[in-house]
């Protein structure tokens, strides 16, 4: 019965009149996303109403004009057409293919020409398992990180830590980075954020009030939608937990190249596209079957892949918009799906 | 009773025993012996190897030219939707096969050489596409996509990169 409200819910938006007045523009700005009588829900903390932009699973190759290089640029180019531009651009991991420093450089070039910051950047298991993240950490900086933002705190965390798989057998790293890099791989095992981040977060929101508006970046989801592909986090629980005491929290994913949402407690999750290529869905039931996208036309190279959008209103409603070059959306997904 | 009727008679019978010996005997005079355990053994075990043999090619970009493999977008040999085949495919522009289909992928998004229909490679491929696709009910011409075999851990055979 509560998932049925909810689908009702979200089906008919309060804000679906506000939707239409940005259908079929670009670039939706704060203002335009929820119009200007935005319902308040007294207990979160205000926020100023802010737009930022999210791209993610570039998987780039070492390999000269490969068609992934220009896929991510044209996600960079239509977030440097938005007008107003975003506040900022977040990136979901996955830069590169399979951890090479010329992937990794490649991607940070292309990134570059973004004409607003990137806030944060979290790793993939792409970017890591050749050198355990080193190269990555050059370029990138720290992770886990935080910063508050217009009354919203964003936390960014690394949750594709696994267990050592690989000592015991004597895989060299180019032998590591390529079973990480099967999505199956089932040698590997599951991906955590281990306990050291959870000691972090935990200390992170500590003197934060409940009723702080939080949002997270992982790589990976933070529910179980299907282990068998990592699309999952093993400490996800205590991640929630932890999480638990806000009024709300809304996570944002990559790792699973598809639309997909889910709502556990206080967390709404919500999954991205990528820029390289669409994953079909498992064979396992998803929790809300009306927010799927639709197939893809393997000819098309972009099709399936895009850049999202994110709303965030002065109660901390949200919507995600996913900006596709396709037809892949069904009407209800491409109007925005609230957070 | 004349001697032909005694003859027809007498064959009459003849085959009326030897019915009824193959009831008794519950086995058809003609038919070969069930395959032993250790037969039917081997012949899994040959299968397996194959599918192997396709796993390994199905996570290789040896196919192709831009580093990509098909495990890239079906992981698992999903969305291969192994038992709908043969269909009408768009891309194909007509009906065609699973391994029309490969070689659809081999050369379009991986970038590669299309190969022979009747390679070991290729019947290999779909060997692993059918083995991840097993107990679904054939379906020929339906359009939908379907997810592979859900499992828990491991493909379900011995991949030999173990």
């Amino acid at each position: 019965m509560e998932k049925i409200s909810r689908r009702q819910f979200l089906g008919v938006s309060t804000k679906a009149s506000a939707a239409t007045l940005f259908a079929g523009t670009f670039a939706p700005t704060a203002t335009s996303f929820f119009g200007l009588a935005g319902v308040a829900e007294a207990a979160t903390n205000k926020v100023t109403p802010f737009t930022f932009a999210v791209l993610t699973d570039a998987h780039l190759y070492d390999i000269k004009n490969h068609k992934f290089d220009s896929i991510l640029a044209r996600g960079v180019e239509d977030i440097n057409k938005m007008n107003p531009q975003p506040d900022f651009v977040l990136y979901g991991g996955d830069l590169g293919q399979l951890g090479k420093p010329a992937e990794l450089e490649k991607g940070r070039k292309i990134l570059s020409k973004l004409k607003v910051p990137i806030k944060g950047i979290i790793p993939g298991e792409h970017d890591w398992y050749l050198d355990m993240g080193v190269t990555w950490g050059k370029m990138f900086g720290k992770v886990p990180w935080s910063f508050d933002h217009k009354g919203v705190h964003f936390i960014g965390l690394n949750s594709i830590l696994i267990k050592d798989f690989w000592s015991a057998k004597g895989l060299t790293p180019v032998e590591r980075m390529d079973l990480v890099s099967e999505l199956e791989c089932h040698r590997c095992g599951l991906w955590g954020v281990r306990e050291e981040q959870l000691d972090w977060l935990e200390n992170d929101v500590k003197n934060l009030s409940s009723n702080t508006p939080v949002v997270i970046l992982t790589h990976s989801p933070l529910w179980d939608f299907y282990p068998r592909w990592n699309f999952q986090t093993e400490d996800a629980p205590e991640i929630r937990h932890i999480l638990g005491k806000f009024e709300k929290v809304i996570a944002i994913h990559g790792h699973v190249h598809q639309v997909i949402y889910n709502q556990i407690g206080n967390m709404t999750s919500i999954g991205m596209l990528s820029t390289s290529w669409p994953w079909p869905y498992p064979s396992v039931d998803v929790p809300y079957p009306d927010i799927k996208m639709n197939r893809v036309d393997p000819a098309d190279i972009y099709d399936g892949l895009g850049s999202h959008t994110v709303g965030l209103d002065g109660s901390f409603g949200g919507v995600m918009k996913y900006n596709t070059w396709s037809d892949l959306l069904p009407e209800n997904v491409r109007r925005g799906v609230k957070l | 009773m004349n001697k032909h009727n005694r003859f027809t008679m007498a064959g009459s019978i003849a085959v009326s025993l030897t019915v009824l010996a193959m009831f008794i005997l519950n086995e058809p005079a003609q038919a070969k012996k069930p395959f032993t355990a250790a037969e039917a053994e081997d012949q899994k075990n040959a299968l397996l190897e194959v599918v192997a043999k396709g796993d390994a090619l199905w996570h290789s970009g040896s196919l192709g030219t831009n580093g990509l493999a098909c495990a890239n977008c079906h992981p698992d040999g999903a969305a291969a939707n192994t038992e709908t085949w043969p269909k009408f495919q768009t891309n194909l522009g007509k009906v065609g096969t699973l391994r029309d289909m490969i070689n659809w992928c081999i050369q379009v998004p991986l970038e590669g050489k299309a190969i022979a229909l009747d390679s070991d490679e290729m019947i290999a491929m779909e060997a692993y596409a059918a083995y991840t696709s097993r107990g679904i009910a054939i379906a020929p011409g339906k359009d939908y996509q379907s997810g592979a075999v859900p499992v828990i851990s491991g493909p379900g055979y011995p991949t030999g990169r173990d």
